[in-house]
């Protein structure tokens, strides 16, 4: 279908692997103009940005700490400035630091807790102060089905991404009245770089998980994504929707 | 849906329930008489010229001339956060007349009768419910519309 | 058309009656209006109730007065108009004389207005105006008078001093009224310092709340003459009309086109002219209100009802005294008492009964009673021959 996003401008955090760049190329193959957000991968972020503007449509990789208001704020209006606006958001970056936790360190909570929770906060205020004046905007949070379901080894994890589905919840409520829509998209495990770093036997068990006996690609999220930014999609808010296969059903 | 005009709303019922969704999308409408064509401002489904019972909606340029104004120190119910508040009576451009709040782009200091102003559809962002109404404001204000649902 | 007299009345003192129901209220007026009257209550044949239900918690008022003053079974209902409820009944009992339904009919003007908690009252009073259009906006009842008092004074310039007039000359003659809930004059200095309202008017500029009621008691021509002899007042001018209750489809903010509309009815059914009123009770609701009542009764020229005011006009020895009972202002306002008791006070200033307050060679007088923020005006001339 055709999802009528040409002209729209987007931000994707985390945009520059996995997820957020799959999220960012269909977004832009859709006729975005996409801004993506990196931590340290400069190389990654400006690859990313090289097949967006190849397929005729503008892309600015920013290096900013999503955990940081002001850098957030300071990277939106960025983005306005130069690519005229702000349609879409999708905060995507997110990172793992897993444990039980009584061996947990106070760090491996903080740091988990401040990209995946707190730099939501910081990307969906920014976003929602704009879209509440001009009253239209699409926000898509990815989240996890470790939000919602507990995950052994992921007290952190799975806090943070448990308070993405909170955060997105009460989000909606505050700005539907706006014409804003926001929702959380759910993954199981994804084929990304991060996971490629999990030993086979735990690959396999996720894949024996699901029902349909796969696991997620990056373009399996990405397509939902889309279709959350899209008009086809303005009914629904405050939802969370599953990408997982069948895995926690 | 009517119930969604207004700070306090008294009037959840009326044949001109529309008005209220109109003014969400940023459009203030009077009515039209299907018959005569007369124009109404607040729009009115009976029409007070030829009586007809059906109408449409018009839009409003929202321009107009104080009339005339007050300062609301006592406040009635529902109000006793806004006060002094200041309300106006304005006469319309097309036709009719409306009251309301002046609003931010406006000194206090100085209301008069014949200045003139642009009534602005707002929304009260931080309602949990939808609650819509207008406020008057200095002329060139602009506002957001919004396509019909 | 048989002529109608009052023939008896009664009144309570007005105030915060925390000592007595509503319809205890109006058998201590009732009491009066029958010793007044020197009759046997057999005589009445029904009863008009004015009186505003909202404010009450005993729902269908006429029925427990009805039954209190131990009239039961003759008819009565409810006239309800706002603040003109009062006059509303008289005209009712008026007309029900004159179909010949009914010879001789009590009229109880009654409310209590403290029966509400303050928040009640306030969201009572919030909708006054057109609660679809106006009332979402906050508006109040001093409010809409205060906007008809800016456009008066950008108009004609009436000022804030002459507004304070007016007040200061019904606390005067308040301060001789027994009834009254306010019985002290109170200066221009203090009504100005006092806290402000709706803009341009303060506390001083508003009547006050009360509790009270009134009774008059109509008769036919002949039963009139009978038991009320010389003392009986005639109702001999009755105007009514109505005007839009919101005010924005009133053509004009500055006069009431409701009161101007019942005076010229009033003038042309009692034969007479503004020139011929000698004492008159308006509908002071607000200071700026009686100013306008001057000029919609054409007591004085349009636009002059400040100078009317200023040159002290409508004191006893001007040209029309105005409210030397006290007015709404000093009374205070028991809403659907207030019309009876306007027409109390004209009856006894006919009669040469007011003492210090008496206007000299008064026989021709008029009350005005305004409902709401004018969507009524009740217009009567009372003549004693």
């Amino acid at each position: 279908m055709n999802l009528g996003l040409t002209g729209k401008v987007a931000i994707v955090t985390g945009g520059s692997r996995g997820i957020g760049a799959s999220v960012a190329l269909e977004l832009a193959r859709n006729g975005c103009d996409v801004a993506l957000t990196y931590r340290g991968r400069a190389d990654a972020a400006a690859e990313v940005a090289g097949k967006i503007e190849k397929m005729g449509r503008r892309a600015l990789p920013l290096q900013a700490d999503v955990t940081s208001c002001e850098e957030t704020d300071n990277a939106v209006e960025k983005v306005v400035a130069e690519l005229g606006g702000l349609d879409i958001l999708v905060c995507n970056a997110g990172i793992t630091w897993d444990g039980v936790i009584w061996k947990m360190s106070e760090e491996q909570w903080d740091a988990v807790i401040a990209t995946n929770l707190k730099g939501y906060f910081t990307y969906n205020r920014a976003a929602a102060r704009i879209f509440k004046d001009q009253r239209s905007g699409k926000i898509v949070n990815i989240s996890s089905i470790n939000g919602l379901r507990g995950k052994f080894g992921q007290v952190n994890y799975s806090a943070s991404k448990g308070g993405n589905n909170a955060l997105s919840k009460a989000l909606a409520k505050e700005l539907g009245k706006f014409n804003v829509n926001v929702n959380v998209v759910a993954p199981g495990m994804v084929a990304t770089e991060m996971a490629a770093e999990i030993p086979p036997e735990f690959l396999n068990a996720a894949v024996q998980d699901t029902v349909l006996g796969r696991i997620a690609t990056c373009e399996d999220v990405a397509h939902v994504v889309a279709f959350l930014c899209s008009d086809f999609s303005r009914h629904i808010t405050g939802e969370i929707i599953k990408v997982d296969g069948g895995q926690y059903i | 849906m009517f119930e969604w005009f207004g700070k306090v709303s008294y009037c959840p019922h009326t044949k001109v329930a529309e008005f209220a969704r109109h003014l969400k999308n940023g459009r203030l409408m009077g009515s039209r008489c299907t018959d005569c064509g007369q124009i109404s401002f607040p729009p009115r489904a009976d029409c007070p010229t030829c009586r007809h019972g059906e109408f449409e909606y018009t839009e409003m340029s929202g321009k107009g001339i104080v009339m005339t104004h007050t300062t609301i120190d006592a406040a009635p119910a529902g109000f006793e956060d806004d006060v002094p508040f200041h309300l106006g009576v304005v006469d319309l451009e097309e036709t009719g007349r409306l009251l309301a709040s002046f609003g931010e782009t406006i000194d206090p200091a100085e209301i008069a009768i014949d200045m003139p102003i642009q009534v602005v559809p707002r929304m009260f962002e931080e309602s949990e419910t939808i609650k819509v109404h207008y406020t008057l404001e200095k002329p060139g204000t602009t506002w957001v519309k919004v396509d019909p649902d | 058309m048989t002529r109608v007299g009052i023939i008896g009345i009664g009144h309570t003192v007005f105030g915060r009656r925390s000592d007595a129901t509503v319809q205890e209220l109006a058998f201590e007026a009732y009491r009066d209006a029958l010793t007044d009257a020197k009759m046997d209550p057999e005589l009445i044949d029904a009863t008009i109730i004015g009186s505003v239900p909202e404010y009450h918690k005993q729902r269908s008022l006429p029925g427990v007065i009805q039954e209190y003053l131990g009239l039961n079974p003759r008819p009565t209902w409810l006239t309800e108009v706002a603040c003109a409820s009062g006059s509303a009944a008289l005209r009712t009992a008026w007309m029900s004389i004159n179909s010949g339904m009914h010879e001789v009919v009590a009229v109880i003007g009654c409310q209590k207005m403290t029966e509400l908690t303050t928040p009640e009252i306030l969201a009572l009073m919030g909708r006054v105006g057109d609660v679809q259009w106006e009332s979402v906006f906050g508006t109040t009842f001093p409010g809409y008078y205060a906007m008809f008092a800016q456009r008066h004074r950008h108009e004609y310039g009436t000022s804030a001093d002459q507004l304070t007039a007016v007040a200061v000359k019904n606390h005067f003659y308040g301060a001789s009224n027994p009834k009254a809930l306010f019985q002290k004059e109170i200066t221009v200095q203090k009504a100005q310092e006092s806290d402000p309202v709706a803009s341009p008017l303060n506390v001083y500029d508003c009547c006050a709340n009360a509790d009270g009621a009134a009774v008059t008691i109509l008769a036919s021509e002949g039963k009139a003459r009978e038991i009320g002899g010389d003392r009986t007042v005639w109702l001999d001018g009755l105007g009514c009309a109505t005007a839009s209750m919101s005010v924005l489809r009133r053509p004009e903010l500055t006069s009431l086109p409701s009161a101007r509309e019942a005076a010229d009815q009033a003038y042309k059914m009692a034969g007479v002219s503004a020139t011929d009123i000698k004492v008159a009770e308006v509908h002071d609701c607000f200071t700026i209100a009686e100013i306008m009542a001057y000029e919609d009764l054409g007591f004085c020229p349009k636009g002059q009802g400040g100078a009317f005011i200023a040159e002290r006009q409508s004191y006893i020895g001007g040209s029309t005294p105005v409210n030397v009972d006290g007015g709404l202002k000093a009374k205070g306002h028991p809403i659907g008492a207030t019309g009876v008791s306007m027409t109390y006070e004209i009856v006894s200033q006919l009669r040469g009964e007011c003492g210090p307050r008496q206007v000299p060679g008064a026989d021709i007088g008029l009350t005005h009673n305004v409902g709401g923020i004018g969507q009524y005006c009740f217009v009567h001339v009372l003549r004693r021959d």
